[in-house]
């Protein structure tokens, strides 16, 4: 794996050239036209752009949801040194066709299904739509650990098992001893009793805030010599060693019941770390009787429960009200402490963005015309077009709003040259004929623009 | 809403249904005068002044020369008593009670039947049609799910008959079980068979083997027929659902959240196309009794439908009045059973 | 000038659709001959008023021969000229049954829709009490009742379907009432009366008439049902499944006695369905921007 580090941040992903089209009745839309994009471990990368930015269709190429008409002409998006779409670009070579799309696209869910889902994942726009009406809430957060990482569930059981309530009273003391290192001493302890599984169900009992100490201590002693039965024990075994499920035909529905059963203890464990009420109560109930603040969490539940390395998140506040939008960008502000997880958070909202992001990537028109630090693109916006978009938000000072003359163009038949040519108040000749290329202005700024030609 | 409640609430709503039916019963009773009410209590095999006897005390028990309510209210009286008057038809004459109890198991072994082979055939193709769109094998399923949903039922039997009976020779397609065989058989007698009243399960209680598996090859295009003339509105339903599912976010998020795509598909997708499905499933419970009634003709098989095309060729007006209220009743259960399972699949409508 | 446009860029959905065109053409054919027999039989070589007249000098069926292109059924009749004659009634009361069930279904799940209230829920049980029984079982428990002839039957049919369209009625009447126009109509002081009538009932109809359209087959094919199974006494009137049921007892030697009055009735249904879904393509617009 190359390890790209500019300063001291790790490149994890990288997109370059990527150019996507939708083929339709009413013509080809071109929805992305040469995207070059970097994310770094750890950060939050903002994509701001209007609606037709193609911002949403370049999350969904990351994961490779698109539908069976999108036409993948030229590009590469580099994870974990392997360019995820590869077999899509050969397909669509020369021209489209569309059963070896189909193909390519079949292979592509093949391949990714160990990446989605537990290295990248998605939370869509809205949540209502997003989780299976017919299913219970905790089940859909306990299958995303089930289908990925079966392991852990069948050690966290096996973990309740093998502990006595010894176990239980000593690592009462190591938690109340310390209060600095009692991780590690837990670690430790646990290591050396083999009990691996339990140190995060003790840990989410020990740091809640929302109980006394005194419960916190009768909840950890129970979670002491849990019941197996002596049928399921090795197949349990199995699963924790080898991480994949057996597949012997009645028995396998038995132990994935079991397996379930614990994933729904899990995402109680998640939903309460997300600040939702009686999370208990939630895991049984239907998307239909939780509000769209609950239900984005749940969603959000879904994509953080493996722990994984890129959370792709597709405008998660638009569909919620203001009061409730505040709560779920605080939680990703935290989640980010929390799980080390890079984010890319894609929003038409920069005030939105600027709350949480590290750095702003703009988009318009299928390209990525800005990109820096967020403090650098709101001070010193480079390209009219985020300048045009900055004058655009509304302030509580009451500064002028100035809405952006002209429309964003027809993706069917894109503008030579410079996508915003049309309507760029310093559009010069060479504009309306070339396509400007990424100019780099230190400190990470990028612009794509003919004005900062000159300067290097 | 819990589920008890609704449960609840659809047994009351089952209840008045039933009470409407009977309103409607009584009121077809009475569309030609008394004459009908008169013909279906009158015991047909008594004559002369016995008879006159009869009618006099029928006029006065049902109190045929008082307001209408009042006639309803002895009537229903009557019926909730058991009593439903007589029939009087070449397989069977006597009251009409008894004749539900010899026909109505063997309708409903039949209908069941068709009902279980519905959901197996139908739900694969319908999946499959919709998962593999515009494949050749969708194509296929879905030009012959036209066709069979065009067809009359009778032509369904006669293209089953003609295939497997006439040309391949392989099936029976008359009477439930080899009337030879049968002949002999004490337990056996018209058609009717004791003690339950349907034919290939007293044939296992009888120990007969040997009939058993006739009377199962005998049943088998009956309920072919049914289930064929059924099944294509269902597969034309799911296939529509599916792929309007498919389309869904829920879909989607299953897949990125790695989902194999079996169960994608078999889990998240089909659940929630099914449950239209179920609910129009009233539907096709209506076809598949107004069904038996030209499938158990066609193929003298001794149900409630041989019954009553028996009453509507002989005039028993008796006959007639008793299958419209059983058919009734039978569908207002069915629907009240469908009712619950949809409920229990669908977790939003328990409002 | 533009309903005029409308209507030509209608059509033009319509005839883009191959298999809409083919079940049309279809159509039409059975209509034509149902007004050739109505109006001069002898122009499909029907010379005898009475085509199901029986000859019992050669009951047996007999196969298809240049005498008889279709053959004959029990007793004696010439299927080809039967059938003719048959599509003819068939098509004749179909229309009947399907044109006053909507009508009445329609008109009852208009008031019933927009009105609302008690008047709603009672005209709703009521048809949960019609939708209680299988729709064959009414259907011959009424024509019973009515004496057995084939204006019971239409009348039977009637009863058992107007139902159907009192909830499809009803359904599209109560998304149509939400919409504006129908707000400005009413503060307007237009009276409802009127309302129901001018604004509600066109907006209504084109989906009842493609699912007029639609039944057309399903009645025909429920019509001839009936009759196969011997609601009819009386055996002057072709019609399709009867027909079949006399060659029912010679299906082991005379299978084309059953198959063609049997083809002749699915081919219908067929035609119409496929009609159908082509005009549905037309008025349903989620459909036509694709």
């Amino acid at each position: 794996m190359e390890e790209n580090k500019i300063g001291e941040k790790e490149k994890i992903l990288e997109i370059k050239d990527l150019e996507v089209k939708f083929v339709t009745r009413r013509g080809i839309f071109h929805a992305l036209n040469g995207v070059d994009l970097e994310l770094y471990r750890g950060e939050v990368l903002g994509i701001a752009g209007e609606s037709g930015s193609g911002k949403s269709t370049l999350l969904l190429t990351i994961s490779g949801l698109l539908p069976s008409n999108a036409w993948v002409t030229n590009g590469k998006i580099v994870y974990m040194g392997e360019n995820l779409i590869q077999d899509l670009v050969d397909a669509g070579k020369p021209k489209y066709n569309k059963k070896r799309n189909e193909k390519a696209f079949k292979k592509l869910n093949e391949k990714l299904q160990n990446i989605r889902g537990t290295k990248i994942s998605i939370v869509f726009q809205d949540p209502m739509t997003a989780l299976n009406p017919v299913l219970q809430v905790g089940y859909q957060i306990a299958e995303a650990i089930y289908y990925h990482n079966p392991s852990i569930l069948a050690k966290r059981i096996l973990a309740r098992y093998k502990a006595t309530k010894d176990d239980m009273r000593e690592i009462l003391k190591i938690l109340k001893s310390n209060k600095e290192d009692y991780t590690e001493k837990l670690l430790e302890y646990i290591g050396r009793r083999n009990l691996e599984g339990l140190e995060e169900q003790v840990l989410f009992i020990w740091e809640r805030n929302d109980l006394h100490d005194i419960k916190k201590e009768k909840l950890i002693m129970s979670l002491a010599g849990e019941r197996v039965s002596r049928f399921a024990l090795p197949f349990l075994n199995q699963v924790a060693k080898t991480n994949k499920v057996p597949r012997i035909p009645i028995l396998s529905r038995f132990i994935k019941r079991i397996l379930i059963k614990e994933g729904y203890r899990k995402a109680v464990e998640i939903l309460s770390i997300l600040n939702v009420p009686n999370p208990d109560k939630v895991v049984y109930m239907y998307p239909h009787e939780l509000s769209g603040g609950m239900r984005q969490r749940v969603a959000i539940a879904i994509a953080l429960v493996n722990n994984p390395e890129i959370v792709l998140l597709d405008e998660p506040t638009s569909a919620l009200d203001v009061t409730v939008q505040a709560q779920v960008l605080d939680l990703v502000k935290n989640l980010r402490k929390k799980y080390n997880s890079s984010f890319i958070f894609v929003s038409h909202d920069l005030s939105v963005l600027y709350e949480v992001t590290d750095r702003i990537a703009v988009m318009y028109a299928g390209r990525v015309v800005e990109v820096g630090s967020k403090e650098e693109i709101v001070s010193n916006p480079l390209h009219p077009y985020t300048q045009s978009l900055l004058r655009a938000v509304p302030t509580l000072e009451g500064n002028e709003v100035s809405p952006i003359p002209g429309e964003v163009p027809d993706m069917r038949n894109p503008p030579k040259g410079c996508m915003f040519h049309p309507r760029c108040p310093f559009a010069m000749d060479i504009c309306k004929v070339q396509t400007p290329p990424m100019y780099t202005l230190g400190n990470g700024h990028k612009v794509a623009c003919f004005l900062y030609g000159e300067r290097k | 809403m819990k589920l008890w409640l609704f449960i609840l609430k659809r047994i009351i709503y089952a209840i008045i249904t039933l009470i409407g039916l009977t309103f409607m019963v009584f009121a077809l009773l009475h569309v030609g005068g008394n004459n009908l009410l008169l013909a279906t209590y009158l015991n047909p095999r008594l004559t002369g002044p016995a008879r006159e006897e009869m009618i006099k005390e029928l006029v006065q028990r049902f109190h045929l020369n008082d307001p209408i309510y009042v006639q309803y209210f002895y009537w229903l009286k009557a019926l909730l008593s058991g009593n439903l008057g007589y029939t009087n038809t070449p397989i069977y004459s006597g009251p009409v009670t008894t004749a539900i109890v010899l026909f109505l198991p063997n309708t409903v072994m039949l209908t069941i039947v068709a009902a279980i082979l519905i959901w197996i055939i139908g739900i694969p193709l319908g999946v499959y049609s919709a998962v593999k769109r515009d494949s050749i094998g969708d194509h296929t399923i879905r030009v012959i799910t036209f066709t069979l949903y065009a067809m009359p039922i009778y032509l369904i039997a006669v293209i089953l008959i003609l295939i497997f009976g006439i040309y391949l020779k392989i099936l029976p397609y008359s009477f439930p079980v080899n009337p030879i065989l049968a002949a002999s058989l004490p337990w056996y007698k018209n058609g009717i068979s004791y003690p339950t009243h349907i034919v290939p399960l007293d044939a296992l209680i009888h120990g007969n083997l040997i009939v058993f598996w006739s009377a199962l090859r005998h049943a088998i295009l009956p309920s072919l027929t049914l289930a064929l003339a059924i099944v294509a509105g269902v597969i034309r339903l799911l296939r529509a659902q599916m792929l309007e599912v498919l389309e869904q976010d829920y879909v989607r998020l299953a897949r990125a959240k790695g989902v194999p795509e079996k169960v994608v598909i078999n889990l998240h997708a089909r659940r929630n196309a099914l449950i239209p499905v179920v609910t129009s499933y009233g539907y096709t419970v209506a076809g598949l009794l107004g069904g038996a009634v030209v499938v158990e003709s066609i193929f003298n098989y001794p149900g409630i439908g041989y019954w009553t095309t028996q009453a509507l060729l002989n005039d028993d007006v008796g006959g007639i009045m008793a299958a419209t209220l059983i058919f009734g009743v039978v569908f207002v259960m069915a629907s009240l059973i469908l009712d619950i399972v949809y409920a229990i699949l669908d977790p939003r409508i328990r409002y | 000038m533009e309903r005029y446009s409308e209507f030509r860029y209608s059509l033009k959905i319509f005839f883009s659709n191959p298999t809409a065109v083919a079940g049309f053409i279809i159509f039409m054919l059975y209509v034509i001959d149902a007004l050739i027999v109505q109006f001069d039989p002898r122009l499909l070589g029907i010379s005898n008023p009475n085509v199901l007249q029986m000859n019992f000098v050669n009951p047996i069926p007999q196969p298809p021969s240049p005498k008889h292109p279709l053959g004959t059924t029990y007793p004696g009749i010439d299927l080809l000229h039967a059938i003719e004659a048959a599509i003819r009634f068939d098509l004749y009361y179909s229309i009947i049954v399907v044109l006053s069930g909507a009508a009445l279904g329609a008109v009852l799940g208009i008031i019933s829709g927009y009105v609302g209230g008690l008047l709603d829920d009672v005209i709703m049980r009521i048809t949960d009490i019609f939708f209680a029984i299988p729709y064959l079982v009414l259907a011959i428990a009424i024509g019973f009742v009515l004496g057995r002839t084939y204006e019971s039957m239409v009348i039977g049919l009637v009863i058992v379907w107007w139902p159907l369209y009192a909830r499809y009625a009803r359904a599209q009447t109560l998304s149509i009432k939400r919409m504006p126009f129908i707000d400005a109509a009413k503060i307007s002081g237009v009276r409802d009366l009127k309302i129901m009538f001018k604004h509600i009932l066109p907006n209504v109809l084109p989906p009842i008439f493609v699912q007029i359209s639609l039944d057309l087959g399903s009645i025909m094919v429920i019509f001839s049902v009936l009759a196969f199974i011997g609601l009819i006494p009386n055996a002057s009137i072709p019609e399709l499944g009867y027909l079949t049921s006399l060659g029912l007892s010679y299906i082991e030697s005379a299978p084309w006695a059953v198959i063609f009055p049997g083809l002749a009735i699915t081919l219908f249904a067929l035609a119409v369905n496929l009609m159908g879904d082509g005009l549905r393509d037309v008025i349903d617009p989620r459909r036509r921007s694709s």
